[in-house]
């Protein structure tokens, strides 16, 4: 059974210039009164049937969150339509219409019955309310005396108790300590067990993926995924992350054109997109590193690797003058500093003899077994006695990430099994 | 309409605590509280009783009651407009945030105003006790004159409602107006010091014919016009039909716009 079905809805806000409001503005601005509409969904359509939950992903400004209110009919299509089966309850505001100084079990009186509940439904269920709420003591004092946690536990108490079959939840879940999330957690499983339909929009992926089996990302205005949640959610943080990385490269540009005439002029253009603009530099330049790649098995140049696959790192390097020996050498630390992994020619024992004056090192790594997160390396070249050649720290800056659901702990992956 | 109708009466319990809530908060902090629901009337009448004997001379018997009778009544009409043009802007943050139907707000802010007119008139029936004024079986149409006045206000309070969430000026446009309406109502005075052709007017304010039903059926003991009252009857219907046809066409963007 469909529980809500959308039906190429579209949705404009106006966006006033300078909104006149009063008379005299009205008058004085009658020709200046400009707005332009922006379209926030653009002919949406969708399905959820009775029983699923559904997760609305997207980034800020995407739309999501004006879905969710158009499903609550707090506002309302410019064009299509929504039709919605079953009692619907709104979480997009906790705690509507309390009262400061009337006492918690007064304020769950006036709440519960603006969330639609009538006497006699409200009194069926305050002891619920009271007791999921763990205010028992408080319940008759005035809700001003509470702390903000409490104010929460008692609205979120009242809204999760309304028994509704369709429930619209705004990323309110960061409420009260770490106990009362687990309790609002099993809460929500509780409900889709009993079939309530649960729509919940946020954009924290982690929450969407404990509790819905739906997702839908909304990508300015529009549905650009909708379907198993794990799909869904996959090719949110891909596109993400690709969109990291055009910024990254758009500002990598910016900058170069305007430090072009201070930066050495072995700066081509060829160098890497993905270098890191926040890197520093010194050493003594008798060999010079040119540009690095991080480049995974498809080869293709790229900043975000999976962990535990290979990938290579690569090294442009140039000789400017003549040098006895030379060391290569690469670090890895965590975005955070921590120093994760770090080694050079030198301590693997290689002896690098006849270098050609310009040319590429790769660095083979057979599988990263780091964890998710961000990584920054260190690539520098220097001679046997430390003689700094050109030491560019944090010139590459790569994020590892992890497809599996449930995420190991800590910084590296030790390869194990459990045996019973 | 009809649907809407329905919903409201699903959403009563939500009305009821609208209007408890107004009426336990209006005297807030202060230390008698909702005794001043009560003392408020009282000392108006205190006020009005030492100023008209003494400073104007009035032929009127008992100028106090004869006012304080019609005062009441206006007084529960101009506050709820007051504060009724304000109930939808005033309230945004559950306008924004929640479903419910939006009617009720208006509705919230006339009942009070009701509620807190009853309170007084409990004050005034004493009063008129006390002060000698004789109180006859008239009396009895009290309840239907506050059930019109009621309606009446309603429709006002529904309509400029959600007119203010888009023109603001309306909230203090009718500060005026009221002050105008005022006088353009037999308040103060009895409609028969006009001239005839004024007098015809004022019949035309559905106000006049209430405060003047009210005097009757309280100060002067005598049976209300009743032409009249289905005049304003009438009158109050289609204002509130037409002010809740306007309330729907208006709310769709109520949440956008406050």
């Amino acid at each position: 059974m469909v529980a809500i079905e959308v039906d190429r809805i579209t949705k404009n806000f106006r966006i006033y210039q300078d909104k006149p409001t009063t008379f005299k503005e009205k008058i004085l601005n009658i020709k200046t009164n400009s707005y332009h509409d922006i379209c926030v969904l653009d002919n949406v359509s969708l399905k959820i049937n009775k029983g699923e939950t559904v997760g609305i992903i997207g980034q800020n400004g995407s739309g999501k969150s004006t879905l969710l209110k158009l499903l609550a009919k707090i506002i309302y299509p410019d064009k299509g339509h929504i039709k919605i089966n079953g009692r619907v309850a709104s979480l997009l505001e906790l705690g509507a219409g309390f009262h400061p100084d009337f006492t918690g079990r007064e304020n769950i009186y006036t709440n519960a019955s603006i969330l639609g509940l009538n006497k006699q439904e409200i009194e069926q269920r305050i002891n619920d309310i009271i007791k999921f709420s763990e205010l028992e003591n408080f319940i008759d004092t005035a809700v001003r005396t509470y702390s903000s946690g409490m104010y929460m536990r008692l609205a979120f108490s009242i809204a999760i108790n309304v028994d509704a079959e369709i429930l619209l939840i705004d990323e309110i879940l960061a409420v009260g300590d770490a106990s009362f999330q687990k309790k609002c957690y099993e809460k929500m499983y509780e409900l889709k067990k009993k079939g309530v339909t649960i729509i919940f929009v946020s954009h924290d992926v982690g929450a969407v993926r404990k509790i819905c089996d739906k997702g839908i990302w909304i990508d300015n205005g529009i549905i650009k995924s909708i379907g198993n949640v794990e799909t869904v959610i996959n090719n949110y943080l891909e596109c993400i992350s690709k969109k990291d990385e055009v910024n990254n490269s758009k500002n990598k540009v910016i900058k170069k054109y305007t430090k072009n005439i201070e930066e050495d002029n072995n700066m081509n253009i060829k160098i890497s997109k993905y270098l890191n603009n926040a890197s520093t530099r010194w050493g003594n330049k008798k060999v010079e590193i040119v540009d690095v790649k991080i480049i995974n098995e498809s080869n293709e140049i790229v900043n975000t690797v999976t962990t535990c696959r290979p990938v290579v790192i690569e090294i442009d390097y140039k000789i400017n003058s003549n040098i006895n020996n030379c060391v290569f050498g690469i670090a890895i630390k965590r975005i955070d500093g921590f120093y994760c992994y770090g080694t050079n020619t030198f301590i693997d024992n290689i002896d690098i003899n006849n270098l050609s004056r310009e040319g590429k090192i790769k660095f083979s790594i057979k599988s990263v077994d780091l964890l998710e997160n961000t990584y920054l390396i260190d690539v520098a070249a220097h001679s046997i006695f430390e003689e700094i050649y050109d030491y560019r720290c944090d010139i590459y800056k790569i994020n590892v990430i992890d497809p599996q659901i449930r995420k190991e702990q800590g910084l590296i992956k030790l390869h194990h099994d459990w045996i019973f | 309409m009809i649907e809407d109708i329905m919903e409201l009466f699903k959403y009563k319990e939500m009305l009821k605590n609208l209007v408890r809530k107004d009426l336990r908060t209006r005297y807030k902090g202060s230390f008698l509280g909702f005794l001043w629901t009560f003392i408020n009337p009282l000392l108006m009448l205190l006020v009005y009783s030492i100023v008209f004997p003494y400073l104007l001379r009035i032929q009127e018997k008992n100028y106090a009651m004869f006012l304080f009778v019609a005062l009441i009544p206006w007084m529960f009409f101009s506050t709820s407009l007051q504060n009724g043009v304000n109930s939808i802007v005033w309230n945004n943050g559950l306008i924004k945030k929640i479903y419910f139907p939006r009617l009720i707000l208006p509705i919230a802010t006339a009942t009070s105003g009701l509620m807190n007119c009853i309170y007084s008139m409990i004050v005034v029936i004493i009063s008129l006790m006390i002060m000698d004024v004789s109180i006859k079986w008239y009396v009895i149409f009290l309840p239907l004159l506050l059930f019109i006045q009621y309606l009446l206000v309603l429709g006002f309070c529904i309509i400029f409602s959600c007119i203010n969430v888009y023109f603001r000026d309306l909230e203090h446009i009718l500060g005026i107006v009221l002050q105008a309406w005022y006088f353009l109502t037999p308040v103060l005075y009895r409609v028969d010091v006009l001239p005839k052709n004024l007098q015809f007017a004022l019949k035309l304010n559905p106000m006049s014919a209430l405060i003047i039903s009210y005097r009757d059926v309280l100060y002067d003991g005598k049976f209300p016009n009743v032409m009249s009252l289905v005049y304003v009857f009438i009158f109050s219907i289609f204002l509130l039909i037409f002010s809740i046809l306007i309330f729907n066409k208006l709310k769709i963007r109520f949440a956008e716009e406050i």
